[in-house]
């Protein structure tokens, strides 16, 4: 963490402005018999960054997943920049080339250049021709530090590098939010930080952001709210500070200690 | 405890020991030899029994195919009495050998079935060479739209104005796959890449750069349809066609359409819409489980019942479809293998980047798994050109057919053996290539593979 980034966190936590990103009321979810959402409530601010923890099978990868439509919600409402997610592909085809996500093992296309990952979207997405799309793929490859590497596949790159071009190739395609689903777990410790660098970076051009992870250096760094789910609800949300110093439950305090003792 | 300690302590450096050879007898020729002929007795004993066994049986098979055989004769009984011990009559596969290749085609057009196969090949050579582009074009080219040539070119006769278009945009394909070729090997930028730097559109967005080339394409068309408006060919009914001519053009036909059908059936499979499912499932099944001879007399004998009166279907045409529709069944279950190979999280990240199903399917999901599927593609493909020679039993004249057709001829009435022997070696030649092709492909996909 450099000591400049330490001096922007106070304006970094005053992005988020008063509209609406997401909006999520009375979801419920299941697997089978298996209750995995229960009346989740959540709205997320533009510009908000949001960490959501939680012990593992507490249903939070669910939860951002249900954001872009990779799960179904089965009742309940989710309106992603004003457009309602329902089976109309339509709308989930526009909230989806809005929502960025990257995922814990990465899956970068692996017969793919790292730049034809990052032009693949936005061409035949949003066609874009071949030459935009390659400027604007170098642009955020420079942003996530690897724009030596775009002729390379992805086989040929470290886990941490992968990432980054994960990110790059959400990036591309302009979204209006990005969804984190532990985006450093998969990830030798040497390589977590170069992640979360790009994260903080992203963080400070006022992207909105939801990341399940259990980097809490990075929560108390950069989230307006930490979430901390169990069995499907949402148990408890709160400003990191509040959020560490005096969790409010017996459930919420027994996870920190369990995670912060390591 | 200073026992099990190493000693290092007059070894403050450490220098590797060095490579000593390995005992004598255990590599090279003898090493082998010992190794796996001669260890012990009994295995010293067999390796001699098994070379005496093949020691006779080849040079039986020796004497039978070149020192007692007969090259030249006019008939059977002529090579029985020119020989007095037992040997081959090549005479007759001699005679016969035009027949094997071509079937009843007539002499004098054997060249057109000659051109169209040098023509298919110059087609396909591009695809080996690393410095041409676009080779997505040229292969699917030379599966869509070459048919249309090779069909006139064998079968002749008055083209209508579909057959004319087709015939012409065939030739145009064919020549701008020539002239790209040609311009990536010697300026290093394409056909299309010329056609737009010389039309000047190349400073125009991207989007328009599809006019120039759109339009030259019309052109040369149009130019190539009037130029061939006066030449036609002789017509040759597909009676005639024969022999390994007809095997090639049975088995490429369920080849080329195979894999399309194949995909889309394994797609179908894996469908959310049941209806689609179950009847993907059910095909699938249906033909999988019944043997390719009853597929074919359904196909020639059944069907044409169930037609409307007085409709007559060509056998050769219920033949390739019966073989193709046996060809996709087989093919869908390796391609559903291949799919299976790819995990959930490239699905995930194609739909997540919103990538719709068929985008996702064909720029992701078919690139990957065609890799996988490779080995199993070719060893269905070898499977399909030996199966093929079933169509013999409907009395279609394949190579198999035409081998029969020695033994009825009155001349060489019940020469079987040496007919039969060149088809094995036809096919075995036409296998093996296949297979060692099959081998490099895995392997260098294998070292090229990016994961
Ligand atoms: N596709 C699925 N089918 C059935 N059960 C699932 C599926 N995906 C997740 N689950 C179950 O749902 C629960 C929540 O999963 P998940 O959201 O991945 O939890 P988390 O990300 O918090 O670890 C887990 O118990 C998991 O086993
Ligand atoms: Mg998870």
């Amino acid at each position: 963490m450099s000591l400049e980034a330490e001096k922007n966190t106070e304006q970094l936590k005053s992005a988020a402005s008063d509209e609406v990103a997401i909006a999520m009321s009375k979801v419920n979810k299941w697997f089978g018999d298996f209750h995995v959402l229960k009346d989740i409530d959540l709205t997320v601010f533009k510009g908000e960054r949001i960490v959501i923890c939680g012990p593992s099978g507490s249903g939070k990868s669910t939860l951002i997943r249900c954001i872009n439509r990779l799960e179904e919600h089965q009742n309940g409402d989710i309106i992603v920049n004003g457009t309602t997610l329902d089976s109309n592909l339509k709308n989930i085809h526009a909230i989806r080339s809005d929502v960025g996500m990257v995922f814990q093992s990465f899956n970068l296309f692996p017969h793919l250049t790292v730049l034809e990952n990052c032009t693949l979207a936005p061409i035949w997405v949003k066609n874009f021709t071949k030459s935009e799309a390659e400027v604007t793929a170098m642009e955020y490859l420079e942003r996530v530090k690897i724009p030596e590497q775009a002729a390379k596949y992805p086989g040929q790159l470290s886990g941490g590098q992968q990432q980054r071009v994960a990110i790059a190739r959400s990036l591309c395609m302009n979204p209006q939010v990005m969804l984190f689903d532990e985006p450093t777990s998969a990830l030798d410790p040497e390589m977590i930080s170069e992640v979360l660098d790009v994260m903080f970076e992203l963080a400070e051009t006022g992207m909105t952001m939801l990341c399940v992870t259990h980097e809490m250096g990075f929560a108390k760094r950069v989230a307006d709210r930490v979430i901390f789910m169990d069995f499907g609800e949402i148990v408890e949300q709160n400003t990191p500070e509040e959020f560490f110093e005096n969790p409010k439950l017996d459930r919420t305090k027994l996870f920190l200690s369990q995670i912060l003792s390591h | 405890m200073t026992d099990l300690a190493p000693d290092i302590g007059n070894r403050s450096k450490f220098t590797p020991k060095p490579d000593l050879p390995p005992p004598p007898n255990t590599t090279g020729v003898s090493g082998w030899l010992r190794y796996n002929l001669f260890n012990g007795v009994f295995n010293s004993i067999l390796t001699a029994l098994s070379i005496i066994a093949i020691f006779f049986m080849v040079k039986a098979f020796y004497e039978w195919a070149f020192v007692n055989a007969i090259w030249e004769a006019s008939s059977r009984d002529e090579c029985r009495i020119s020989s007095t011990k037992i040997g081959t009559c090549w005479a007759g596969v001699n005679v016969w050998f035009t027949r094997f290749i071509y079937g009843r085609y007539a002499d004098a057009e054997i060249w057109r079935i000659n051109l169209a196969f040098i023509i298919f090949i110059i087609w396909m050579v591009p695809l080996w060479l690393p410095k041409i582009t676009s080779k997505i074009f040229i292969g699917l080219s030379a599966v869509l739209i070459y048919p249309f040539l090779a069909g006139y070119m064998f079968l002749g006769g008055e083209r209508g104005w579909f057959m004319e278009v087709m015939v012409a945009l065939s030739l145009t394909c064919f020549l701008f796959v020539l002239i790209h070729s040609l311009l990536c090997l010697t300026t290093g930028l394409g056909l299309y890449g010329w056609i737009i730097k010389v039309s000047g559109f190349s400073k125009k967005n991207e989007h328009q750069h599809k006019y120039p080339v759109i339009g030259f394409t019309l052109l040369t068309v149009a130019v190539v349809a009037f130029l061939i408006n006066d030449i036609t060919f002789k017509y040759m009914s597909n009676n005639l066609w024969g022999g390994l001519f007809l095997t090639l053009v049975i088995s490429g036909i369920a080849i080329a359409s195979a894999l399309p059908a194949g995909i889309i059936l394994a797609l179908g499979r894996r469908s959310k819409m049941a209806v689609i499912r179950v009847l993907c499932v059910a095909f699938i099944e249906l033909f999988r489980s019944v043997p390719l001879i009853t597929i074919l007399f359904m196909a020639t004998t059944m069907f044409p019942l169930f037609l409307p009166g007085g409709m007559v279907i060509n056998k050769l045409a219920s033949a390739i479809v019966a073989v193709c529709l046996f060809a996709a069944a087989y093919m869908a279950e390796v391609v559903r293998g291949g799919l299976q190979a790819i995990p959930k999280g490239q699905y995930e990240a194609a739909e997540a980047v919103g990538l719709t199903y068929w985008q996702a399917t064909v720029l992701i999901v078919m690139p990957q798994a065609l890799k996988f599927m490779i080995p199993n593609i070719v060893g269905n493909f070898m499977g399909l050109l030996k199966d093929t020679t079933l169509v013999s039993i409907i009395g279609l004249y394949d190579l198999l057919g035409m081998i029969n057709a020695v033994s009825h001829d009155p001349k060489w009435i019940g020469l079987h053996h040496e007919p039969l022997f060149t088809a094995a070696v036809l096919f075995f030649i036409g296998c093996f290539a296949m297979s060692k092709y099959s081998q490099h492909l895995e392997r260098s996909l294998g070292a090229g593979n990016n994961r």
